[in-house]
């Protein structure tokens, strides 16, 4: 689904992604985890699309395609998702009517029918119960007064509706008491699917007790420094990142 | 040329008015004279520097017949509607005082008091609270300079409404107008000015405030060749408060041009000013505010706040918000932005599947629509979102998303 290969991107003319290759098959959850500033979140941007981040040197393909070389409203109608760490309010703007929109848009990308008012209504009410958010966020102006686990559950809300074949979730779990992590988690894990790939950007262990990954990659200093399954996760909580970076060290 | 236009104008006023009660004729003359001492603004006159005042000049003359505005909804009950020169005419005492709320008027709201000849006396007697808002379009299609003048008067306790509108002015036609707002001790009056393809229109609202008043002002301008408008509110009253917002949409050689002067006069009282607007194509948009603070209005609070897209690189924007503060005891804060459309947002509805253009266009309405939903009379909000949309692409999936 999403081959990487020997990826390097700078902001600003300071490299940041020193060389990440990944490959995630459909079906697959993938984790990566790592310090602050390790480079995480550059590599959820590039992904989606994200503007200032200038890729000098690897690839991204998504399913065969060059997936560096479309707009993000393009990705996203290619079936890529983004859930946001830091979620933009946008007054004045609906939530769920942009979402039509951006649905609509996407499936005229596909070549299919808009959904009307009433096939989508039905689908908004049966999408919002799976991560429990009211009624009434879903038809506010898009995150705006939400609470930082309201933006969260929105995001699953927007993930759910659009159905991506590749979700990037960057930091999902920061700023989540218990309670609403499990909500997320629990969204999240009933989106998992034989046809869909994730990749859950987290700094700590505690989000993969929920969200429970297939592959966990350790991202240190813009280089994945470690690959393993579920269990370094565990080990990166009991030892920290210093153990990785120090057996990194030449 | 634009001294010529000037002069001539000026060599036509009146040295002496005929008609009308003395203190009228009095007035009037005070007027003209200041005129005639000031001069007209020039591109050298600090608050006039960014308005084109020479289309203004030459367009001074002739004066329109005809150019008092009129009620366009039921009247509500309690509320009367009294035609200016009927009152002048019939029981000019009533009036006395009132015509010259700001002081001695000064350019071209001083030629508007030197010869209006008619205009609008809407009166809400103490204690009198009217739900139903009222009204008043403003003439259109005149042949010459228009001079509407309208008076608002307010009781103690009183509650109004007004909606007043301006739109689709013939071509090179100028509009002079001033509307008085005199709003007694504990007077709440709401005020929705509309201005929509203005033409040539130089306006001015002057407000003034007596102790616990309330003053919310909604201006929306939606185009216009050459629009100043002026808002002014004297707050002398302990305890009043005004709320002055304002959106304006300047496309193609759109020239719209906002002023605010808030003078807090008595201690405790309150302003917020929120301005929002868009220029785009060669259009220029300035927005002038000031807040004085005088000495003895101790535990003032005043804030100001100007907001501005940008949306091409030949449109302008010239904002400079202002305070000057004597009193010691009080909360102020001021700030102003000019920019493009907040890359942020951009970003997230296109990683949803929004089309660039669609997002821009979401974004560029949803700016200027935060301001005209303030407006809690619904089918004026709602006419005057589709008259922004009507300026936007993608019209039907805006109209939609929000």
């Amino acid at each position: 689904m999403l081959k990487i290969e020997d990826l390097h991107v700078e902001v600003d003319g300071k490299p940041i992604l020193k060389g990440i290759t990944l490959d995630i098959a459909a079906g697959e959850v993938h984790a990566v985890m790592g310090p602050n500033g390790s480079g995480k979140s550059t590599l959820a941007y590039v992904l989606a699309g994200r503007e200032g981040y200038e890729v000098t040197k690897g690839s991204v393909t998504y399913k065969g395609q060059n997936l560096l070389e479309m707009a993000p409203e393009i990705r996203a109608a290619e079936g890529v998702f983004l859930g946001f760490q830091y979620p933009v309010a946008i007054p004045g703007v609906s939530n769920i009517y942009f979402l039509k929109a951006a649905l609509n848009a996407i499936r005229k990308h596909r070549g299919q029918d808009p959904l009307d008012a009433i096939d989508f209504m039905k689908l908004s009410k049966e999408k919002a119960a799976l991560v429990q958010l009211p009624d009434e966020l879903t038809k506010r102006a898009v995150n705006d007064g939400f609470s930082g686990g309201e933006k969260k559950r929105n995001e699953i809300f927007q993930m759910a509706m659009l159905e991506p074949s590749l979700a990037v979730l960057d930091e999902t779990d920061s700023g989540l008491d218990i309670d609403a992590l499990k909500v997320v988690a629990e969204g999240v894990n009933g989106l998992r699917s034989p046809e869909r790939a994730m990749l859950v950007i987290t700094h700590y262990q505690r989000l993969l007790d929920y969200i429970v990954p297939d592959v966990v990659h350790v991202l240190i200093d813009g280089r994945i420094a470690r690959t393993g399954d579920k269990n370094l996760a565990k080990q990166l909580e009991k030892e920290g990142y210093s153990e990785v970076r120090d057996a990194q060290a030449p | 040329m634009t001294d010529t236009a000037s002069q001539t104008l000026l060599g036509s006023l009146p040295t002496a008015f005929e008609t009308g009660p003395a203190w009228l004729r009095s007035l009037r003359a005070r007027a003209a004279d200041a005129v005639r001492a000031q001069g007209l603004p020039t591109k050298r006159t600090e608050a006039w520097r960014f308005t084109p005042v020479r289309s203004v000049v030459e367009a001074e003359r002739p004066r329109a017949e005809g150019d008092a505005p009129s009620l366009a909804s039921r009247l509500p009950d309690g509320v009367t509607v009294r035609s200016l020169r009927e009152v002048l005419a019939s029981e000019p005492g009533l009036l006395e005082g009132r015509l010259d709320l700001a002081g001695v008027p000064e350019h071209f709201a001083a030629l508007n008091t030197a010869l209006f000849s008619d205009g609008l006396w809407i009166d809400v007697p103490a204690r009198t609270v009217v739900d139903q808002p009222m009204e008043i379009v403003h003439a259109t299609g005149l042949r010459g300079v228009g001079y509407p003048r309208v008076l608002v008067t307010a009781g103690e306790g009183a509650e109004l409404t007004l909606i007043e509108t301006y739109s689709g002015q013939v071509a090179g036609q100028l509009t002079n107008s001033v509307v008085e707002v005199d709003i007694a001790g504990n007077a709440k009056v709401t005020h929705v000015r509309v201005h929509e393809d203005a033409g040539l229109h130089v306006g001015r609202v002057d407000v003034r405030q007596a102790a616990d008043s309330r003053y919310r002002s909604t201006v929306v301008t939606l185009g216009g060749a050459l629009l100043r408008f002026d808002v002014r509110c004297l707050l002398e009253g302990k305890g009043a408060e005004c709320q002055l917002d304002g959106a304006y949409f300047a496309d193609r050689n759109d020239h719209v041009d906002h002023h605010t002067l808030v003078e807090h006069r008595a201690p405790h009282c309150r302003s917020d000013q929120t301005y929002r607007g868009i220029a785009a194509g060669q259009a220029t948009a300035v927005f002038d505010g000031i807040v004085i603070v005088h000495r003895d209005a101790q535990k003032t609070e005043a804030h100001q706040e100007n907001r501005n897209l940008l949306l091409s690189d030949s449109a302008t924007v010239h904002t400079k918000p202002h305070l000057e503060i004597d009193a010691d005891d009080v909360v102020c804060s001021h700030g102003a932005t000019v920019g493009a459309l907040d890359e942020d947002q951009l970003f997230y509805l296109r990683t949803r599947g929004v089309p660039e253009d669609l997002a821009n266009a979401m974004l560029t309405y949803a700016f200027v629509e935060s301001i005209i939903d303030r407006v809690a009379h619904e089918p004026t909000r709602a006419r005057l979102q589709e008259a922004l949309l009507a300026r936007i692409p993608h019209a039907d999936e805006i109209r939609e998303v929000t």
